[in-house]
């Protein structure tokens, strides 16, 4: 499946539009990967165990608006966004959402 | 008087690693950046050029979270009784935009694109600082962009 966030996907063209499609997951961060951003907030630098989580969470999001695509019988998904919220304090979502769509090669 | 001292300790050692930690990451993006120079970075919704190739335009993204040191939240704690920017926070931000960007050029470079357009710099919510610890703050930077290769004039 061609995934963009761009409106088209150049070399192709869409032949069909099949509408929105969505994925989303909320995560919560376990105590100690807490505790050791706690630690982190001293000293300042990368938190690797939350950049983790976060590309943990976009993939699955991504997943499920894949598989909704796949489900309406696209082939591509363009036009892709990300949007985080805060549920709270410690748990995060991750939504993606973007229109699948059928494409053919130009070719 | 212990806690006094406690305190000083954290803000030297939050100075001396946190500035030491931030300036080995800012050469190390120097670096990635003029090694990725000639990589074609564009906000442009789709590509403006020729693309033809056997290579599919492929989403690519990269997070990254950046805390601040002690020190640094000791400082902008300052800033907020008299207002004003808080410049100890510009370099966090900037880290984390920098880094997330350097790691979208260096998936695409390794699978064998040459462009990035559409690119996409957001500020993720990743449930903000613990409660108790009110004072630290960290930012979570989401890029992400379509990867194209594209066919150069003189090529």
């Amino acid at each position: 499946m061609i995934v963009t966030n761009t409106e088209t996907v150049a070399g192709y063209q869409i032949a069909e539009i099949k509408g929105l499609v969505q994925g989303n997951t909320v995560r919560a961060k376990h105590a100690g990967r807490d505790i050791a951003a706690s630690f982190k907030n001293l000293v300042g630098g990368e938190l690797k165990g939350y950049t983790e989580l976060l590309t943990e969470s976009r993939r699955q999001a991504m997943e499920r608006m894949m598989a909704q695509a796949e489900q309406l019988g696209a082939n591509a998904v363009v036009n892709v966004r990300f949007t985080t919220s805060a549920v709270t304090a410690g748990a995060a979502e991750l939504y993606a959402y973007g229109t699948a769509v059928v494409v053919q090669s130009r070719a | 008087m212990f806690e006094l001292l406690f305190v000083l300790f954290l803000l030297i050692l939050g100075w001396s690693a946190g500035s030491l930690a931030e300036r080995r990451h800012f050469a190390q993006l120097a670096e990635r950046e003029k090694n990725n120079g000639a990589f074609l970075i564009t906000q442009l919704k789709s590509f403006p050029a020729s693309t033809e190739s056997d290579l599919t335009p492929k989403l690519l993204v990269a997070e990254t979270v950046v805390a601040t040191d002690y020190f640094k939240s000791f400082l902008a704690g300052l800033r907020r009784l008299f207002g004003g920017e808080v410049r100890s926070f510009h370099s966090l931000l900037s880290r984390a935009r920098r880094e997330s960007t350097q790691r979208v050029v260096e998936q695409a470079r390794e699978l064998g694109y040459n462009a990035i357009c559409n690119l996409r710099i957001e500020t993720a919510d990743v449930g903000g600082s613990s409660a108790s610890n009110k004072k630290a703050a960290m930012v979570a930077i989401i890029a992400s962009a379509t990867a194209y290769q594209y066919q150069t004039p003189s090529a």
